[in-house]
């Protein structure tokens, strides 16, 4: 085979450096801007603070993110909310965004945080085909955009990854990768890379803020068997199966997982093990993360409409009842209700700790609505 | 309209559009592969209705930084070594200390081969490291240059599955949320016998038969021995040694300089090797080599990304996961390998992932282990086929075809161990567990 030969000269090079140059001012500027900050607006109540108040390791990096805090009248226990741990996992940020900009607390208090790993909103997974944002068009015609993010870390942050990830302080390994995975790095390291020192950082909130149940929102893949799924560390697996079969008779059905002890780094496990915190993660079924996803989109993300997950539910691959969708209004409102739905038990295992939060809207709420109708306007 | 018809459409065509620009603009305008690659990817998100979307291609070229940085460092090291003498000197030692044990040194060779696949993961890496020390030792020895390539393309890849460190097996195993503890046996089992049978499928015959001439050889290695094997010549292989080891074993003490900053660093310890050699044209000569390579790997992340943003990627997996139960063996065994052509590593991510779930029911280190077995043979794939190009590089051919050509049959006997492994799992679990 005869490669095709261009002779390259002088002006050849100026040609491809000049492109080369166009390109990246143009994508460059396209990447930049995912680095501004979403606009959220807390409900009254609110006090905003950052991350690093707890832990100053990670003061005027781009991994400091806003920790909103509201207390209620009455003195009661204490809820952690966090969104955005995987920020391509939109139903998770969205349900904390809805608590923040909604929530009245009327007893105890609640913390939430909706971009946990504040840098993974500043990129997008390559290879993966992702909307770089998600919009939504509330009823007065002004329009909410979140970010779409990667999973991990923005590696222009934490780069060169490991071959080989070494989990601190199990010595657990996994793909290099996993490093710039925050829900992989916890209990964290002052000392460590950025991921593990906003691992560290949380976890110093939940010790400091003596929080007694805490959520870590997820969303995960429908072929994926932990889906659906409320996962539940020891201490709070009373409490979960409370909330599942409450939900379950309610007809929203979550598998219950108790959290498995060989597999570390994450929220619902080492949460549990470094601190007295109930620790809950939950995951929604999201088309647009799987490996069996068509068209990747902006419309996928948000409706989880696919052909060929429809195609997977009648083979029997997947882990959630699929017909012809899965929208992020269902997925956001599992995510609300069970919050809801876990609150209600605290107050059953303990009148001391309990925390009751008013002005939420309920399951069949969202889902008929819309989430737009429940995100404030910025206009 | 049919089921099968509404099943392809749109995607299906959109397959076909992409993978016809590519074969036209490589086979036809005869385009360097890389720039078909991009102009497929264009083509297919032009056709899927994406428009020109030029952060899409920007962004799947960055997939594949990493990769690019270990191949492009890897090549200056390997040059280094092979300008100072030290390559040539080593193989120089190494045929007059053993090539009175042809099955022995054989079997020796094959694993010198496979160890930095085994420490790094990456089977790039030991072509252009260890395969490049042993290529001059096969073709002295009588090993013509394809065979000898192939050996290596099939070492590097046996090494990069082989306990300790397997990506592929890492990647399928957090897709699922299966911590990697326990690969070592059922990879060892994937691995050792097809190592063995390719060594003496390539190797050992050539060795057995002594087919050179003593006076010829004698001379060849005096040639080859211009630069005595000192210490200092030694540095810049005990640097990267050195460096690779000290992040294994204390991976909480010593910081994760990364595979090209190691590479690097190795390089430049060859200054203080003692011998007059010129780093800047070792330099040069080395991305010159590495650049066709690095071309491809930027078109294949481009295409890759549309393939997944209008829906093709989605479509190859599903199709793949949708065959009958007595077809799914087949289609692990061809699906994989193919798609191995845009990565191994992405061909475990994208479709080891959901083999495993389809395979739940069988033990899942075994199947993931087998998985990960055949992913590998993804790095003999045109057009990335890392290994195969390396290692024709190595051993100075020209036509990497040749070199693929000749790992056909190993590399179906690799798929059918694999295929058979994961039939076995259950079995060989009760063992095993």
């Amino acid at each position: 085979m005869h490669k095709m030969n261009i002779k390259g000269t002088r002006k050849t090079a100026i040609f491809l450096l000049t492109v080369a140059l166009l390109v990246m001012y143009v994508t460059g500027r396209n990447f930049l801007a995912m680095r501004q900050p979403d606009v959220v607006i807390p409900a009254d109540g609110f006090e905003k603070r950052m991350l690093s108040d707890w832990f100053q390791g990670i003061h005027n990096t781009p991994a400091d993110t806003p920790v909103f805090i509201q207390e209620g009248q009455e003195p009661g226990g204490t809820v952690l909310i966090l969104g955005g741990t995987h920020p391509n996992e939109p139903a998770g940020y969205i349900a904390a965004v809805l608590f923040l900009e909604r929530a009245q607390v009327q007893k105890g208090r609640l913390i939430v945080i909706p971009f946990a790993n504040n840098t993974a909103f500043t990129h997008n997974s390559p290879q993966e085909g992702y909307p770089q944002y998600i919009r939504f068009l509330l009823p007065d015609g002004s329009v909410r955009t979140f970010r779409y993010g990667s999973r991990d870390t923005n590696p222009v942050y934490q780069w060169p990854d490991p071959d080989i990830y070494v989990h601190e302080p199990s010595g657990q390994r996994l793909a290099g990768s996993e490093m710039r995975n925050l829900n992989r790095a916890y209990p964290g390291q002052p000392h460590g890379v950025i991921t593990q020192r906003i691992a560290f950082a949380i976890l110093e909130l939940i010790r400091k803020e003596d929080i007694d149940l805490a959520f870590d929102l997820h969303e995960a893949s429908p072929e994926y068997p932990v889906v659906n799924a409320i996962v539940a560390h020891e201490k709070s697996l009373e409490l979960g199966a409370m909330a599942a079969m409450d939900l379950e008779g309610r007809g929203i059905p979550f598998r219950l997982e108790p959290s498995p002890r060989n597999l570390r780094g994450l929220s619902h496990r080492e949460w549990g093990d470094h601190t007295d915190v109930m620790a809950i993660l939950m995951e929604t079924g999201n088309p647009i993360q799987g490996r069996l996803r068509g068209r990747t989109n902006e419309a996928l993300a948000l409706t989880g409409k696919d052909k060929f997950y429809q195609k997977a539910a009648k083979l029997g691959s997947l882990f959630i009842p699929y017909e012809d969708d899965q929208p992020i209004a269902l997925r956001t409102a599992r995510h609300v209700t069970a919050i809801m739905t876990f609150l209600e038990m605290l107050g059953f295992i303990s009148e001391e700790k309990s925390v009751i939060v008013n002005n939420i809207p309920d399951y069949n709420d969202i889902i008929d609505k819309g989430i737009e109708a429940f995100l404030l306007s910025i206009s | 309209m049919p089921a099968i018809v509404e099943w392809f459409f749109p995607e299906g065509l959109y397959t076909i559009a992409m993978i016809g620009v590519f074969a036209v603009g490589a086979f036809t305008i005869k385009f360097p592969v890389s720039i078909a690659m991009a102009f497929a990817a264009i083509a297919g998100a032009l056709i899927g209705g994406a428009g020109f979307p030029l952060r899409h291609l920007v962004e799947g070229m960055f997939g594949y930084l990493d990769t690019i940085l270990v191949i492009a460092t890897a090549m200056i090291f390997m040059k280094t070594a092979e300008s100072t003498g030290l390559l040539e000197g080593l193989a120089a030692w190494i045929i007059r200390k053993f090539r009175k044990k042809p099955a022995f040194l054989s079997m020796g060779l094959m694993f010198i081969i496979m160890v930095p696949g085994m420490i790094t993961g990456s089977s790039t890496a030991a072509v252009l490291t260890t395969g490049a020390l042993v290529a001059p030792v096969l073709l002295q020895l009588g090993v013509c240059p394809h065979r000898a390539a192939a050996a290596i393309a099939m070492g590097a890849i046996f090494g990069m599955i082989a306990p300790p460190v397997n990506l592929p097996a890492m990647i399928i195993g957090g897709g699922i949320d299966m911590p990697y503890s326990g690969f070592g046996i059922p990879l060892i089992i994937c691995t050792l016998p097809l190592a063995i049978f390719t060594a003496f499928l390539f190797i050992y015959p050539p060795l057995k038969k002594g087919d050179f001439s003593e006076s010829g050889l004698e001379a060849e290695l005096k040639r080859m021995e211009r630069e005595p094997l000192s210490f200092r010549l030694f540095i810049p292989l005990l640097v990267l040694i050195v460096l690779f080891a000290v992040e294994r074993v204390f991976p909480s003490h010593w910081p994760s300089l990364g595979m090209p900053l190691i590479f690097l660093l190795a390089a430049a310890s060859a200054l203080f090797s003692g011998v007059k050699w010129h780093p800047l044209q070792t330099v040069i000569s080395a991305i010159n080599d590495a650049l066709p390579v690095m071309g491809i790997l930027m078109g294949v992340g481009m295409f890759i990304q549309i393939m997944t943003l209008i829906g093709v990627r989605g479509f190859v997996t599903v199709s793949a996961i949708a065959l009958p139960k007595w077809l799914l063996y087949v289609g692990i065994g061809v699906s994989i390998p193919l798609f191995g052509a845009v990565s191994a590593f992405g061909s475990a991510s994208v479709l080891g992932v959901p083999f495993v779930l389809a395979l739940l029911g069988h033990n899942e280190i075994i199947v993931a282990s087998a998985l990960s077995l055949i992913a590998g043979l993804g790095d003999l794939m045109p057009p990335t086929a890392l290994a195969g190009i390396f290692s024709a590089k190595v051993v100075g051919e020209d036509n990497y075809l040749k070199v693929l050509r000749c790992c056909i049959f190993p590399a179906i006997l690799t798929a059918l161990w694999g295929i058979a492994i994961i039939l076995l799992a259950n079995k060989l679990a009760v063992f095993l567990f």
